[in-house]
């Protein structure tokens, strides 16, 4: 029997001896129990492995060892001077480790009642206590009493030291977490120790703001109430919150989070670590902003319009005013003057059914939704749908990253931690952008360009990369097209950012592997239609595609902006990118045509892109809140916010991960899923699903990037796909 | 080196060790002055010059720095395995204690070496010698304390120092100098339990061997080492609620009025 990869605790300690050296791995004793784990393993991540409790406050898995706190202490038999820190010391073979001798439980009472002579005591009313850690290793680790019968030290509290996190100096144990994660993960030392020995703390340096975007991880990771969220305080006490594993809805990335519920209120999000996705992160657009769905404007009745005003009504007449008004639509002006637009912000299934319901219930091929310009549906180069090639995991490997015009900080935020987190590795990252970005600080180089001429300068790089050796007497055609855009390029921007430019270009084209990343609404921007085109053929004439730390793609939007995509809410394509037989109005198109008579909005606000189209009879909305297109409409149908539902969304990078309900359902709104169900069966059809699971199903029978997945298959952490064969059954 | 790199100024995690590791990520090899100061001397007379001074296992002189309740305070450089005797009562070096008093403490190698009693006054000042008789030889900082002076005040005073050095990273270190020297002042200036003599001892053992750097154990050695030749001064701090050297100045002050 060999030792199974996936768990190295051995039980039989025979076994240990007899396969020594053998796997790889390093075998040691914990409090008598025999565990094997990888060479370089910190002793204290061994014994977690083997289930042994070593408390800890200043070590956190993703940073380096500090070894401050000293409460992490073990025994090592055969290491001179006992304790020692298990944070900072790393397992050897025969390693013989004891975690609760005397000793070690003095010393851990020692630091206990160290860390608690100036502590307030004030757990009653800190918002930390019950997931505290300092309360919780003093119950399980310290002492029952104190000796300390001095006066406690005090500060002023708390202090804002950003306008959503508060500091509690008297609570602090200056385990230098939160400023670590300032220096070493945010890099941008937004809080630092200041003053030394008993008088250190944490503070902000002299005219610098703690104005970080990932500033609420410093209160997620503090193990004490000193850092707390203005968002939260006295909100909640943590026993009183349900928590729900789901998945953030405020970007692209798709940061796996934790939904901390109350009486069917969001009170805020915590990460949830997925290493390919967040690296255990969530930045503070995520973790507090989820007001919309708490929201007291949420809407919670149907609505139709009465002369100028929008009345309630019941679902039942709102369904049966719909599918009246759209069949004498049809019948009047034809089933394409009916047209759909969908959302980047509802599930895969409620895309695939909104999709279905237009073409197949109505019959018209009039789908989109808003979404950055891309040519046609895949890469015609490629022939790859349009998405990053490589995933986020890969951009720590990259040897080189290149932005541009995007900016991750304010976009898609914990991708930015993830490029600095290359950085630290060795990256170059090179920024091009018509603005300024957080990372130019960090940069190696940085591209600023004039207003409007981002597609310009794409031309121009990939005009040089084709002049490289790499990208020898491949794409020809490629190269007589760009040869005459990239000589207007260089005259437009400007010698000096051509040079730079260009240099840019070698560099790439000589990268060991390069990332290039350009923000998908970029592609909408003057001279910007061919810039998804342009910077794809430039990864693949330099060879970035399709190998470990190179690649190429789009940064999206929204949490589902790609699943939207996969799920056929394009003018052009079927779910899984098929060619639609008969390509139906674009977006704008839509919006522009006097021939729509008909919209069906799911989850979208045209309004704010322009205006509706001239000749629009009738309008239906269907939303959390009344949108400025919403107040337009001649129906509205209150639908439910991702807490409130089940169904999955596809991030960033392509993985399918699982939205859970957190939420009872707010009465009197319905799932989009639910709505569109219902609309389809009082427009004649029979569609009997039973929930999103049953929606999934049939996405992956017919689907190729969804082939073979089910509800229960996306786990926690969600799965990533690719384009496969679809068996169908 | 982390101040040098413009970091707080903490100790670093070692291993890696300066000389593979050092500042700036380079090897880095850090003496203090006292080794480079021996070192002309070595090179223009050889190794076998310097090796004839000093005792079988010590060899070598050492730069000791007198201070404290002497005659003449001052750097002297001597062979080791020289008594303490010599250093201080020798009209060359110390030229004998302050006002004549009598000696009655010997602090061998700096604050962090721990306190030797009058007795230890003929102990040669090699490194085996010193640990033979409970110190170190340590920073070769010779501090020496009369009769005169109150022993709880001096440690007090130290223990402030080492207070006020501690960088701050580690609990044990930061947090224990704080809660030992609120503790002395309180025993010197008359608040001071009979309890608190056992929980100095034991707040020590909770900082020494569990801080992060030598620093933490370095504040203990003056306290255990105190307490363990002096503990009767430390219960008449209690006794008489303070110290008796203030308590006598007050008394003549009174009588003066």
């Amino acid at each position: 029997m060999g030792d199974p990869a996936g768990s190295p605790v051995l039980i039989d300690g025979n076994k240990v001896m007899a396969e020594e050296k053998t796997d790889g791995l390093v075998h040691l004793t914990i409090d008598d129990m025999p565990v094997a784990v990888p060479p370089g393993t910190l002793v204290w991540a061994a014994a977690r492995q083997a289930g042994i409790e070593i408390p800890i406050y200043c070590y956190h898995p993703k940073m380096p060892p500090l070894g401050a706190c000293r409460m992490c202490f073990v025994e090592i038999e055969k290491i001179p001077k006992p304790p020692q820190t298990a944070c900072t010391t790393p397992v050897s073979e025969g390693m013989i480790v004891h975690t609760k001798t005397e000793k070690v439980l003095k010393a851990r009472r020692g630091t206990l009642e160290f860390l608690l002579i100036n502590h307030p005591l004030d757990c009653p009313i800190c918002d930390k206590g019950g997931e505290c850690d300092l309360q919780d290793f003093t119950l399980r680790h310290g002492p029952g009493g104190t000796r300390f019968d001095l006066k406690k030290r005090h500060y002023p509290k708390p202090v804002p030291v950003s306008n959503e996190v508060m500091l509690d100096r008297e609570r602090c144990i200056l385990c230098q977490r939160c400023t670590r994660f300032s220096s070493e993960i945010s890099m941008d030392n937004g809080l630092v120790m200041i003053s030394r020995g008993f008088r250190m703390e944490v503070g902000t340096a002299p005219d610098h703001a703690f104005d970080s975007v990932f500033s609420g991880n410093t209160v997620e990771i503090c193990p004490v109430g000193a850092l707390t969220a203005s968002a939260y305080r006295f909100k909640s006490r943590p026993w009183e919150l349900k928590h729900v594993p789901s998945v953030c809805n405020n970007c692209s990335v798709g940061c796996n989070a934790r939904l901390d519920v109350r009486v069917d209120k969001i009170m805020r999000l915590s990460s949830r670590q997925n290493d390919e996705i967040d690296d255990g992160w969530l930045c503070n657009r995520g973790r507090w902003g989820f007001d919309f769905v708490n929201s007291p404007q949420r809407l919670r009745t149907p609505l139709i319009r009465q002369g100028d005003t929008l009345e309630p009504t019941t679902w039942e007449q709102a369904f049966y005013l719909i599918a009246t008004r759209l069949g004498g639509i049809a019948k009047a002006h034809g089933a394409k003057s009916i047209g759909g637009i969908g959302s980047t912000r509802t599930t895969n299934e409620e895309a695939y059914l909104f999709q279905k319901l237009l073409r197949e219930v109505l019959g018209t091929p009039n789908v989109d939704h808003h979404h950055g310009s891309f040519p046609g549906s895949r890469d015609p180069l490629t022939g790859q749908p349009w998405m990053m090639t490589n995933s986020i995991a890969d951009i720590e490997k990259a040897s080189h990253i290149v932005l541009i015009a995007s900016d991750p900080y304010e976009r898609q935020p914990i991708l930015n931690l993830r490029i600095k987190k290359a950085l630290k590795a060795g990256a170059r990252i090179f920024i091009v952008n018509e603005g300024v970005t957080e990372l130019d600080r960090l940069a190696q180089g940085k591209i600023t360009l004039p207003q409007g001429s981002t597609g310009l300068a794409a031309k121009l790089l990939l005009a040089t990369a084709l002049t490289t050796e790499k990208a020898h007497g491949q794409a020809n055609e490629l190269r007589t097209r760009v040869k005459q855009e990239a000589s207007l390029a260089r005259r437009t921007l400007g010698e000096e950012t051509a040079a730079q430019l260009e240099a840019l270009a070698y560099e790439i084209a000589a990268a060991q592997g390069a990332i290039i990343l350009y923000d998908e609404m970029a592609t909408l921007a003057p001279n910007s239609a061919d810039l998804a085109a342009d910077l794809s053929a430039l990864a693949v004439v330099t060879g970035n595609i399709n190998r470990p730390g190179a690649g190429v793609g789009p940064l999206f939007e929204d949490a589902n902006s790609l699943g939207v995509r996969d799920m056929g809410l394009l003018s052009d394509s079927l779910p899984g990118y098929q060619p639609a037989e008969e390509a139906g109005l674009a977006y704008t198109e839509m919006l522009q045509s006097p021939d729509i008579r008909a919209l069906f909005v799911m989850g979208a606000n045209p309004l704010r892109h322009g205006a509706l189209p001239s000749n629009l009879e009738f309008l239906i909305v269907q939303d959390i809140t009344l949108t400025e297109t919403a107040q337009k409409a001649d129906v509205v149908l209150p639908a439910l916010s991702f807490a409130e539902k089940d169904g999955s969304m596809t991030n960033v990078d392509h993985h399918v991960q699982a939205v859970r309900r957190a939420l009872r359902p707010l009465p009197g709104a319905k799932a989009d899923w639910e709505i569109l169900i219902a609309l389809a069966n009082h427009l004649g059809d029979r569609w009997n699903y039973t929930g999103p699971q049953d929606v999934l199903k049939e996405i992956a029978a017919s689907n190729p990037f969804y082939s073979g997945l089910t509800w229960e298959g996306l786990g926690a952490q969600g799965v990533r796909t690719g384009e496969q064969e679809v068996a169908r059954a | 080196m982390e101040s040098l790199e413009g970091k707080r100024g903490y100790p670093r995690l070692k291993p890696p060790f300066p000389a593979a590791v050092g500042l700036y990520g380079g090897p880095t090899v850090i003496n203090n002055c006292e080794t480079l100061s021996t070192l002309p001397a070595i090179l223009r007379n050889g190794p076998d010059w310097y090796a004839s001074f000093g005792t079988e296992k010590s060899k070598g002189t050492r730069v000791l720095c007198l201070s404290g309740q002497v005659k003449k305070p001052g750097n002297y450089e001597l062979p080791l395995g020289t008594p303490f005797r010599t250093l201080i009562y020798d009209e060359q070096y110390g030229g004998g204690i302050l006002d004549d008093r009598e000696l009655k403490a010997i602090i061998p190698g700096g604050s962090s070496s721990p306190i030797l009693g009058p007795d230890k006054i003929d102990v040669a000042m090699d490194y085996e010698s010193i640990a033979a008789a409970g110190s170190m030889g340590g920073s070769g900082g010779v501090i020496i304390i009369n009769d005169d002076t109150c022993i709880v005040g001096a440690i007090l005073r130290m223990t402030e120092f080492y207070r006020d050095e501690s960088c701050g990273k580690c609990t044990p270190c930061r947090e224990g100098t704080y809660w030992l020297t609120e503790v002395l002042h309180r025993l010197e200036h008359g608040a001071g339990k009979q309890k608190d003599i056992d929980l100095l001892l034991d707040v020590c053992d909770n900082i020494s061997g569990k801080s992060f750097c030598p620093l933490g154990d370095a504040a203990t050695s003056s306290i255990v080492s105190g307490i363990k030749l002096f503990r009767d001064e430390f219960l008449e701090h209690v006794r008489l609620g303070g110290c008796p050297k203030h308590l006598a100045h007050a008394g003549a002050h009174s009588a003066l009025k």
